[in-house]
C-alpha cells in the first residue's frame, strides 16, 4: 500500500474525479484539517439535492412495485449490476430531469391513492353507522316542529317498544309520548321519540337520565338518501384509485430508467461528497490517498491522461487499509477472512491456509459426491447465467471448490446421495444385501462401521490444522525478531504437541514410538515450566509462572476434542441421506411406488443439503476461526475502500484502451 | 426376553428429548426472527442461518434413534439381547440429555446473535460463531451415543 498525493487544475476536477470514480484505484483520505492557503469547498447543497433524489426514486420503485411486483427477486439478488457504456452516462443524465417528474408523479399518484383510500374508509364507517337507520324517513337533525319535539338518538341498551315505554314510565309517568323504534341489538336501541312541545324538558331530563344520546355527526339529510351519496361518492374515489392504479401501471415501463437515474445521483453524490473534503486553493486542488502498490502506475497513467496534474507517491504508514490480493484457488475465501477482520499491522494474509482448510473440512462434513457434483454443476451454471458482482462471484467460487471437496470427499467415505445407488440396485434387482462397499470399486471408509478410526483421523487433521496455525504464530514472531517468543512459547508447545503425537501412535503402532514421543513431550514440559515465567522478576514468580502455563494443555486438548466434529457432521449427512433413501423404496415395486420413490428422494435430498451445508459452513467457520485464528491472527485492519461507483443497478463498463 | 422395549425406549429417548431441546431452541429463536422481520425483511437469510442453528440436535437424536432401530431389529438387523437393550437405553441417554439442554441453550444464545445482527450486520459473523460454540457439547454427546450404538451389536453380552 503507498500513498499518493493528486495536485491536479481545478478545471479539470470533474474530468478527474469521474475517472478515479470509474476505475475504482484509490481509498481517498479526508483532509481533517486545510493546508495554509488551502480551504474546503463546500458542497452540502448540491449534494442533498442529489440525495433528495435517490430518495424520490427509491419511493418511486416502491410505489412501481406495490401494483406490479418485480418477478423472480430471489434468484434475482444473484444477477450482477447491469454493466453500461461510458457515453451512456452523457444520456442518462440528459434523461434524469424527465425521469425525476416520472418519479415525483408516481409519489405524488401514490399519495392521491392513499389519501382515496383513507376517505374510503371513512366512508364506510360512517355507512355502518347510518345502517342503523335505514328506515327513518326524516333527517337525523331533526329537533321539533310547531308542536312537536322529535328527539332522534340511541340508548345504550337493547329494548324492545315495550321494554322501552316501560322504562321511561317509570322514570317519569306523566309525559306524553309516542316512539318509534328504528333498530336494537345488544347494547343499543336506536329510536326516535315524539313529545308535545310542551312538556320539551321535561322528556329531555327523562331521556338523559337513560343514557339516551343524539348521534353523532347528524346531518339534514334523510338516512337512505345520506347513505345513498355516501356510496356513490365511495364507488366514485373506487374509481379515482383504479385510475391512478392504471396510472402508475402505465409507468411500469419505466422501472428500469428509474433504477438507473437513482444510481446515476448515487454517483454524484458520491462524487459531491469526496468534493466536500478535499483541499482547494484558487487554482488548484489536492486529493490525498491510498493505492494498491500494483495499481500506482496504472494511476499515474490515468491522473496524466485526464488532467493537468502531478502524482507523488510515498510509503504508507503501518495503520493503512489492507487490500487482500490471492491467487484464483485461495480468492473466493477472502471474503471469509474479512468477515472475521482483516489482517492488522503485524498479521501476515492467511487466505491462502484459509482456503486450503476452508475447503477440505467443508468437504469432509458435507462429503457427499452427489452432493458435491450437484454443487459445482448448479452453481457453474448460476455464476455463468447471471454474471453477478465480484462478491457475489467470489462467494459462489467459494462453494463451487468447497463442491469439489465434497465430490472427493464423498467417493473416499462412499457416499453417492447417500447409499442410493445400493438402494436403487437393491430396488430394482430385488436383492437386499448389496452395500455400497461391495459396489464401489475402490475402498472406502465407511464413517458409520470405522467412526474410531474417523475420529483418530479428524483430530489427527485437527492436529495438523493447529500446528499449521501455530506455525504461523511462529513465522510471525520470527520475522519481528522476537525470538523468545517464538521458540518458547510457540516452538516449544508445537513439539509438546507433536511429541504426544507421536506417543498416541506408538499405541498403535510400535512400542518404542511412546518412549520417543514422551521424551520429547517431557523435554518440552521442562522447557516451558523453566521459559514461561521469564516475564516475572522474583524466582517464585519464574516458578509459578512456568508450572501454571502447564495449564493451557487443557484449552489445546478441548481444541483437538473439537474436530470430532467433522466426524459427527460428515456421519449426519450419510445417515440422513440413507434414510431418505430407504424411505423412499418403501412403497415398493409398483407405478405409485416409483412416483413416490422419485418424490421422496428429490424432497429428502434437497431438505439434507440444505440443512448439512448450512451445518457444514457454519462448522467449518467455526474451526477455522476459534481454532486456528486463535493461535496467531490479531486482525483489527482496515480494508482498502476504493472511492468507486457505489451504484445498486448499472456499472461502468471498463475503459478497453 | 430380549432387550427390544429398552432399545426402543432408548431410541425414543434419543429422538424425543433431543427433538424437544431443538424445538425449543429454533421456535425461541424463530420468534425473535420475526420481530427482526416484521422490521427489515431484508434479512431473511441471515436470520434463516441463526434460527437454524439450534436445529441440530434433533438432527443428532434422530440419527442415533434410527441407528439403534436400525441394528434391534425394527428396520433389519437382529433381535438385541436384554443386556444389549439395556446398554441402547444407556446410549441413547448421553444424545438426549445433552441435546435436549444444549439445545435450548443453543436458542438462548441464537435469540441473543440475532438481536446483534439485527442492529449491525457485521457483527452476523461472529453472533454465527459464538452461536456454534455451544453446539460443541451436543456434538460430544452425540459421539458418545454414535460410538457405543455401533459398538453394541457386536457385543457378545
Amino acid at each position: 500500500m503507498k500513498t499518493v498525493r493528486i495536485v491536479a487544475l481545478r478545471q479539470d476536477r470533474k474530468r478527474l474525479l469521474e475517472h478515479l470514480q470509474d476505475s475504482a484505484l484509490i481509498q481517498i483520505k479526508k483532509a481533517e484539517k486545510s493546508h495554509n492557503g488551502f480551504e474546503h469547498v463546500d458542497m452540502s447543497r448540491p449534494m442533498q439535492v442529489f440525495e433528495r433524489n435517490v430518495t424520490l426514486t427509491e419511493q418511486a420503485l416502491k410505489v412501481l412495485d406495490s401494483v406490479s411486483p418485480e418477478k423472480g427477486s430471489l434468484l434475482a439478488s444473484l444477477k450482477g449490476r447491469r454493466e453500461i457504456d461510458p457515453d451512456e452516462i452523457g444520456v442518462i443524465a440528459e434523461k434524469s430531469g424527465e425521469v425525476i417528474s416520472v418519479c415525483k408523479r408516481l409519489t405524488e399518484l401514490d399519495k392521491k391513492r392513499a389519501d382515496n383510500a383513507a376517505e374510503r374508509i371513512r366512508i364506510a364507517t360512517q355507512l355502518t353507522q347510518l345502517e342503523a337507520w335505514q328506515r327513518l324517513d326524516i333527517p337525523l337533525n331533526t329537533s321539533e316542529t310547531k308542536s312537536t319535539a322529535v328527539f332522534v338518538g340511541t340508548f345504550p341498551e337493547q329494548y324492545n317498544e315495550k321494554a322501552l315505554q316501560e322504562a321511561m314510565a317509570a322514570e317519569s309517568p306523566k309525559l306524553e309520548y309516542a316512539l318509534e323504534i328504528e333498530h336494537a341489538e345488544e347494547g343499543m336501541t336506536c329510536a326516535v321519540i315524539f313529545v308535545p312541545v310542551s312538556q320539551k324538558n321535561m322528556a329531555e331530563d327523562t331521556l338523559r337520565t337513560l343514557g339516551f344520546a343524539r348521534p353523532m355527526g347528524a346531518t339534514s339529510k334523510i338516512p337512505k338518501d345520506k347513505a345513498e351519496r355516501l356510496r356513490n361518492k365511495s364507488e366514485h374515489l373506487r374509481l379515482e384509485i383504479e385510475m391512478t392504479e392504471e396510472e402508475i401501471a402505465s409507468l411500469v415501463g419505466r422501472r428500469e430508467e428509474i433504477k438507473i437515474t437513482q444510481d446515476y445521483f448515487r454517483i454524484r453524490a458520491d462524487k459531491y461528497n469526496v468534493i466536500n473534503q478535499l483541499d482547494h486553493s484558487k487554482y488548484v486542488f489536492v486529493i490525498e490517498g491510498y493505492v494498491p502498490e500494483d495499481d500506482c502506475k496504472k494511476l499515474h497513467a490515468l491522473c496524466e491522461r485526464v488532467a493537468v496534474c502531478t502524482v507523488d507517491f510515498a510509503d504508507a504508514g503501518e495503520d493503512a487499509p489492507v487490500k487482500l490480493k490471492n491467487n484464483k484457488f485461495a480468492e473466493p475465501a477472502q471474503g471469509i477472512l474479512t468477515m472475521y477482520s482483516p489482517p492488522g499491522k503485524n498479521d501476515i494474509d492467511p487466505t491462502p491456509l484459509l482456503a486450503f482448510f476452508f475447503y477440505f473440512f467443508f468437504g469432509m462434513m458435507f462429503s457427499d459426491a452427489g452432493y458435491g457434483i450437484l454443487m459445482v454443476v448448479v452453481l457453474g451454471i448460476v455464476i455463468k447465467v447471471f454474471k453477478p458482482d465480484q462478491r457475489m462471484r467470489n462467494n459462489l467460487k467459494l462453494f463451487q471448490y468447497c463442491g469439489i471437496s465434497t465430490t472427493i470427499w464423498g467417493l473416499i467415505f462412499g457416499s453417492i446421495f447417500g447409499d442410493a445407488p445400493a438402494t436403487l440396485y437393491n430396488y430394482f434387482t430385488g436383492t437386499t444385501d448389496k452395500t455400497m462397499t461391495m459396489l464401489l470399486p475402490w475402498p472406502t471408509i465407511d464413517p458409520q462401521k470405522d467412526a474410531l478410526t474417523l475420529m483418530i483421523i479428524s483430530i489427527s487433521f485437527g492436529l495438523i490444522h493447529i500446528l499449521v496455525g501455530m506455525g504461523c504464530k511462529f513465522y510471525i514472531c520470527f520475522r519481528q525478531k522476537d525470538y523468545a517468543a517464538a521458540f518458547f512459547d510457540t516452538g516449544l508447545w508445537m513439539l509438546l504437541l507433536i511429541g504426544l503425537a507421536i506417543m498416541a501412535a506408538g499405541i498403535f503402532l510400535a512400542p518404542v514410538c511412546i518412549t520417543v514421543g514422551a521424551v520429547i513431550a517431557i523435554g518440552c514440559a521442562v522447557g516451558l515450566v523453566l521459559t514461561q515465567g521469564r516475564g516475572s522478576k522474583n524466582i517464585f514468580g519464574k516458578f509459578f509462572g512456568g508450572i501454571a502455563s502447564l495449564y493451557d494443555i487443557t484449552s489445546y486438548i478441548s481444541d483437538l476434542l473439537s474436530y470430532s466434529r467433522l466426524l459427527a457432521l460428515g456421519l449426519t449427512t450419510g445417515v440422513m441421506a440413507q434414510v431418505f433413501n430407504m424411505l423412499s423404496t418403501m412403497m415398493g415395486k409398483s407405478v405409485v411406488g416409483f412416483i413416490f420413490m422419485i418424490v421422496i428422494f428429490i424432497v429428502g435430498h434437497l431438505i439434507n443439503i440444505a440443512l448439512n451445508a448450512l451445518g457444514s459452513y457454519v462448522h467449518t467457520m467455526r474451526l477455522q476461526y476459534v481454532e486456528m485464528f486463535s493461535k496467531f491472527y490479531e486482525g483489527g485492519g482496515q480494508e482498502f475502500e476504493p472511492f468507486s461507483l457505489q451504484s445498486k443497478y448499472i456499472k461502468i463498463q471498463e475503459d478497453k484502451q | 426376553m430380549n432387550g427390544m422395549f429398552f432399545a426402543l425406549v432408548g431410541a425414543s429417548i434419543a429422538t424425543a428429548l433431543a427433538g424437544i431441546g431443538s424445538a425449543k431452541g429454533v421456535g425461541g429463536a424463530a420468534q425473535a426472527a420475526m420481530g427482526v422481520l416484521s422490521e427489515d425483511s431484508s434479512k431473511f437469510g441471515k436470520m434463516l442461518v441463526l434460527t437454524l442453528l439450534p436445529g441440530t440436535q434433533g438432527l443428532y437424536g434422530f440419527i442415533v434413534g434410527f441407528l439403534i432401530l436400525v441394528s434391534c431389529g425394527v428396520l433389519g438387523g437382529d433381535m438385541p439381547t436384554l443386556a444389549q437393550g439395556l446398554c441402547y437405553l444407556g446410549a441413547s441417554l448421553a444424545i438426549g440429555l445433552g441435546g435436549l439442554f444444549s439445545g435450548i441453550a443453543q436458542g438462548k444464545a441464537a435469540v441473543a446473535g440475532i438481536a446483534m445482527s439485527a442492529k449491525d450486520d457485521k457483527n452476523f459473523s461472529k453472533g454465527m460463531v459464538s452461536v456454534t460454540l455451544v453446539e460443541i457439547y451436543a456434538l460430544l454427546a452425540f459421539i458418545v451415543s454414535l460410538l457405543v450404538v455401533i459398538q453394541i451389536p457386536s457385543m457378545t453380552i
